[in-house]
């Protein structure tokens, strides 16, 4: 670059990027994968990364992570529940204890009212403020539980259809918005809906952050909440704005327009590295399937075909494919986990094998085995779906399997989960490819293998029925002694790998950069993050 | 034109000067022809397409390698990479054998939907601006609507409604190019329509559907297909771009505006391999608006 | 005259109606029941049953019609299926940063291609002549999202002298004309310029050569008039058609620029619709379809009432 160049372009570049810094100044700006602000109204969706960027940071639920520490799996702690415990008499009943003293955002309290009010608006059709919109993003995630009672100003009984030992894990997902808050929209609102929806642009919970800006699409920003009980965070200010884009995430950080960006696509992390970017990762409790279709004219109904396909990835290529921001899957969970159980059949790559088990089942070369499959091309956790997915459409056309891809938004994929495989909007597929968490017991193994979380209820998109499956999940529910438990649920996951029930692919790592300024971030083994111990510089 | 052009009057009225250019002189075509072979830019453009064509049609010929086939150890390897002179793509697909075959698609989508609209549009244009009165009422209202919308938008609106594949992609386009062409050959009828030999043969009695074979078709053709042969230009870049917002061809097809989009997370690696496919649709695009140029400016007497 | 302009615009009205019946038709060609469009896939079956009545679903195909222009002229579009919020709620702030990023892009466009065709008709088959046809046709030609990318790359991540995506630090609903904004429209803007930028180019070639040509231009020469004279001439000349060219594009613009707002995350309509087609959200779609239609049927109805205003010789039937 010759001197006149260089002076010109500093000319320019001086007053073009000046601005930019002045107004950063404790404030940290976001960039998601979400290709719209997850809905602020208490529910998110949009995943898990909507629990994470519009769910904790202004909401809290009953039961919580802590997530201080990044080199363990992050244990269940009081939020707005200080302790909870079964009743020995009646197992479907629980006695949850609520923290004293809690302010929501408007500076009305929190307390059992607040409790059973935020279960009704999901779980009681008959509640004024019941709405239907954040029924599909809740009961899914919390089936059992059926209503609340207030037992004194700071005690409630929450209920169960059955006994359930994993309660309190699920309670994580219900968010607690202020009531008072919500009658004040509502007065001035003609229906419930309206009022919910004035409620997402102005919404009010306990949580360390208050949002105070909402631009549909754009952007939601946030300041912190001082008078948070778990003490105020350090950021002023949080700037949160969707990028669906992964190209677009990495020029937004590299010309700093945001100081942090989620997922950055594997093949830019050199560039940003060389730019001074801080690549951030951690296993996160969480895999990347292919989840079967086990009726209608699936061929994934046979084990033999699921078997053969598990063996026929190349799981290490694919690592090489995202830079090594994934581990390979093996099955739900891995060898040291608690719930691993030691299954017989070991997923490994082996395509000799796999030809063979296809063979088995009647596929060859005269008649290869063609399916379709139902995936989208980004989401929250999603890691790099039309990538993988298209080096699995080779690694499996290696062994004479043709895989057709119904490609859709992620929020339509994430919907149609819900629906079933025999429903119409699973277009024929004979999987889907949701990335799930492995967080609680429920979201990892029940809901897929348990007849009655079937689709519609839950998450049960193949409509998988085995009694054999059904009972096991019975005994894992039924023991609420920790220990007993997990030998339970170790059972059960290693007899899911047995059977191949699912396509077992990637767990994620979830990969982050950020810039320099961004200091005290930790990345812990979660979906979420902890957005109060992070500074500016 | 569409997004890009419109069908004005001028053009129009070239057509019709052409028309009665060719009604004239009995070495018209020759004439043509001979104008055409002094345009070199004219001629380097159809050359250049001829070779993209010729090397599309034998791709599977001169195509180093299987256009499916990646592998991750040789991923998004930089152009002039031994045995894969142009680089490999994001699963280490030879990107040249990609953009053989990828040419494929990109001009099947671009030239069918423009090659429908011709049929479907001359054949109802001819029929409004010969017939008149209510039929040409009905038919050229009905295009109005149609012509009330933005191309892009009526592409992008069709093809989202429908979903994403190349069938609706190919319907939406050619449901956008109709209209134009209906407009252009309805008023290039009007035009021979009216002219001294339709008028004789009318008089000696010839039914009205030998008047449209013989005369009228015969000299409405021409000028019509060199209007549409410049919206191929149009109709290859929009039916790119349904690709590139993931409504055109579905992944792991090689086409152009697909690898474009599927190539922009590389752009930071390889930003020169990531280009290539819009360079492509670049030059064809191009060529194609000169060669309808050129054909214009040689089938117009003035020229 | 005053005749003309009437029919013109009573003419208008019945191409408004059957643009919103094409706008209606989108929900009822898309796969599935037209229901899916309305209500979210999770929703109660008595629900359904309860919107299919509302909605009027139940009837026959024109009644349902007539029901939806009804809600339409009420300035009721529906609901988002993917937030719920009313679809105008969305589109009425898109529609504003779509229209500042079509008029930049046009009036950059327009003086471009005035300056490059004024140029290329003044000196017709000159050196200069032939670099102004040859943009001319690489800016109809050129795949523009495309040109977005390459100009990224080159000046938000190479450069690091302009923003890559989004429409400034408060998005648009705080959007004002400082540097702090207007550095964030400029890459958009150049690329979405270069479609009007090379039409234009080739329109004002076209009409100046021949405005130059005729005779009466000779004989001012020989009256001895000055050059500047002859320009001015030239140019009130040539103004009303490339106006309205320049107009048409304008609508244009409006109407494509989903492509240069995707690469961008300019949040405008363009965007809206890219995520709607993906959320399969069609009330969304049909709404931000029939208001861009809509816009462009006024455009041009605008357009060929100030063309025929400012010039009278062009005849109409």
């Amino acid at each position: 670059m010759t001197l006149k160049r260089l002076l010109l372009a500093a000319a320019f570049a001086a007053p073009l990027t000046l601005p930019g810094v002045a107004s950063s100044q404790g404030t940290l700006r976001i960039g998601m994968t979400a290709a719209d602000i997850p809905l602020t109204h208490g529910q998110p969706d949009q995943g898990f990364e909507g629990n994470r960027f519009t769910g904790f940071p202004l909401f809290d639920p009953l039961t919580a992570w802590d997530l201080s520490r990044p080199d363990r799996p992050t244990p269940l702690v009081p939020s707005l529940a200080l302790s909870w415990e079964v009743d020995a008499a009646n197992k479907t009943r629980w006695i949850v204890k609520l923290r004293p003293g809690v302010k929501f955002h408007d500076g009305s309290d929190f307390n059992a009212d607040a409790v059973v009010w935020n279960v009704r608006k999901v779980l009681d059709r008959d509640a004024p403020q019941y709405d239907p919109r954040q029924v599909g993003l809740t009961a899914t995630r919390m089936p059992a539980l059926r209503r609340a009672e207030k037992v004194d100003d700071l005690t409630v009984a929450l209920f169960t259809a059955e006994p359930d030992s994993f309660l309190p894990i699920n309670l994580t997902n219900l968010f607690m918005v202020s009531p008072t808050h919500w009658q004040k929209l509502r007065d001035a609102a003609p229906t419930a809906e309206a009022a919910w929806n004035a409620f997402a642009a102005n919404p009010s919970g306990t949580g360390p952050f208050k949002m105070v800006r909402f631009v549909p699409r754009e952007r939601a920003e946030y300041v912190k909440n001082e008078a948070y009980w778990g003490g105020a965070p350090k950021l002023d200010r949080v700037i949160l704005l969707p990028i669906p884009e992964a190209n677009a995430r990495t020029a937004a950080l590299l010309s700093g327009q945001v100081d942090w960006i989620e997922a950055p696509s594997p093949d830019s992390v050199p560039q940003l590295k060389q730019r001074g970017m801080v690549i951030t990762q951690n296993v996160q409790p969480h895999f990347w399937p292919w989840q079967p279709c086990f009726v209608g004219d699936s061929p994934l109904k046979d084990v033999r075909v699921r078997r053969a396909i598990n063996l026929a990835i190349d799981r290490d290529g694919m690592k090489q494919l995202l830079g090594g921001f994934m581990e390979p899957a093996t099955g739900t969970v891995e060898q040291g986990h608690p719930w691993w159980g030691n299954p017989t059949f070991k997923i490994r790559t082996d395509k000799a094998e796999a030809r063979k088990l296809l063979a088995e089942a009647g596929y060859g070369p005269g008649k290869p085995l063609k399916f379709k499959v139902q995936i989208s091309a980004s989401g929250s956790g999603q890691m790099q779906p039309l990538q993988m997915n298209e080096y699995l459409q080779q690694d499996l056309k290696q062994v004479g399997v043709e895989v057709e891809f119904d490609v859709v938004d992620w929020n339509t994929l994430f919907t149609n989960w819900r629906q079933g495989c025999a429903s119409p909007a699973a277009r024929g597929a004979a999987a889907t490819n949701v990335s799930i968490s492995t967080m609680d017991p429920f979201f990892a193994l029940v809901r897929f293998y348990d007849s009655k979380m079937a689709a519609p209820v839950s998450n049960n998109w193949g409509m998988f029925s085995d009694p054999r499956f059904d009972a096991m999940i019975a005994e894992a529910r039924n023991s609420f002694e920790p220990a007993a438990r997990d030998a339970a649920l170790s059972k059960l996951h290693a007899a899911g790998v047995d059977e191949a029930l699912f396509i077992w692919v990637a767990h994620d790592v979830s990969p982050r950069a950020m810039s320099a300024k961004v200091k005290g971030f930790v990345q812990p083994q979660s979906w979420f993050v902890d957005l109060k111990t992070v500074s500016i510089q | 034109m569409s997004t890009v052009i419109t069908p004005s009057a001028a053009d129009a009225e070239l057509a019709v000067q052409a028309v009665q250019a060719a009604s004239r002189s009995e070495g018209y075509w020759a004439g043509v022809w001979k104008r055409l072979r002094r345009d070199p830019l004219t001629i380097v453009c159809a050359s250049i397409l001829l070779l993209m064509l010729l090397a599309m049609v034998f791709a599977p010929w001169i195509a180093p390698h299987d256009p499916y086939q990646g592998s991750m150890i040789r991923r998004l390897k930089p152009l002039q990479t031994p045995g894969y002179p142009l680089g490999t793509d994001e699963l280490g697909r030879d990107i040249l054998t990609r953009l053989l075959y990828g040419g494929r698609l990109s001009w099947f989508m671009g030239i069918m939907p423009v090659a429908f609209a011709f049929v479907i549009g001359t054949t109802l244009g001819v029929t409004a601006g010969f017939l008149g009165g209510k039929v040409n009422m009905l038919i050229m209202r009905t295009t109005d609507v149609f012509y009330a919308f933005p191309s892009v938008l009526l592409a992008v609106a069709i093809s989202g409604a429908l979903g994403a594949g190349i069938f609706n992609a190919i319907l939406a386009l050619t449901m956008v190019f109709i209209p134009q062409i209906i407009r252009v050959a309805e008023s290039v009828t009007q035009g021979v329509r009216n002219l001294d030999f339709v008028d004789a043969a009318r008089a000696s009695g010839a039914s009205g559907f030998t008047i449209v074979r013989v005369h009228v078709l015969g000299n409405v053709l021409g000028p019509i297909f060199v209007y549409s042969t410049g919206l191929i230009s149009v109709c290859m870049i929009i039916a790119s771009g349904l690709s590139f917002l993931g409504l055109g061809t579905k992944p792991p097809e090689p086409e152009w505006g697909l690898m474009l989009n599927t190539l922009r997370t590389a752009i930071y690696v390889q930003p020169w391999v990531a280009v290539l496919p819009g360079v492509c649709i670049f030059v064809t695009s191009i060529c194609f608006n000169l060669l309808a140029d050129g054909l214009r400016q040689a089938m117009d007497v003035k020229a | 005259m005053l005749l003309y302009l009437l029919r013109r615009i009573v003419y208008a009205i019945p191409i408004a109606v059957a643009v919103g019946f094409v706008c209606f038709m989108l929900v009822q060609i898309a796969p599935g029941d037209p229901i899916n469009a309305i209500v979210p896939p999770d929703a109660p079956a008595d629900v359904v049953e309860q919107v299919r009545k509302d909605y009027g679903l139940d009837k026959p195909l024109p009644i349902q019609f007539g029901l939806w222009l009804w809600k339409v002229c009420h300035g009721d579009l529906g609901r988002s299926l993917a937030t719920g919020r009313p679809v105008w709620s969305d589109l009425s702030s898109a529609i504003g940063n779509t229209l500042t990023l079509a008029v930049c892009a046009s009036l950059l466009g327009f003086a471009l291609g005035c300056l490059l065709g004024g140029i290329a008709g003044t000196f017709r088959g000159s050196f200069a002549d032939r670099i102004a046809t040859t943009l001319a046709v690489a800016g109809v030609s050129v795949p523009h999202y495309w040109l977005g990318m390459v100009l990224v790359v080159i000046f938000s991540v190479q450069l690091n002298w302009l923003p890559a995506m989004g429409a400034g630090p408060g998005g648009s609903a705080d959007w004002s004309w400082d540097w702090e904004h207007i550095r964030h429209l400029i890459l958009p803007m150049v690329t979405l310029s270069v479609i009007p930028m090379g039409i234009v180019t080739r329109t004002v070639r076209g009409l100046v050569a021949e405005i130059m040509n005729q005779e009466f231009i000779t004989a001012l020469r020989a009256k001895g008039l000055s050059t500047w004279t002859i320009f001015l001439h030239v140019v009130k000349n040539a103004a009303p058609n490339a106006l309205a060219v320049m107009g048409l594009q304008l609508g244009y613009l409006m109407g494509g620029s989903i492509l240069v707002e995707t690469v961008f995350s300019w949040p405008g309509t363009g965007l809206l619709l890219n995520s709607a087609i993906f959320q399969r959200d069609l009330p969304v779609l049909q709404g931000t379809i029939l208001v861009l239609a809509m816009f462009f049927v006024t455009l041009n109805l605008i357009v060929d009432l100030v063309q025929t205003t400012l010039d009278p010789r062009i005849k109409r039937a």
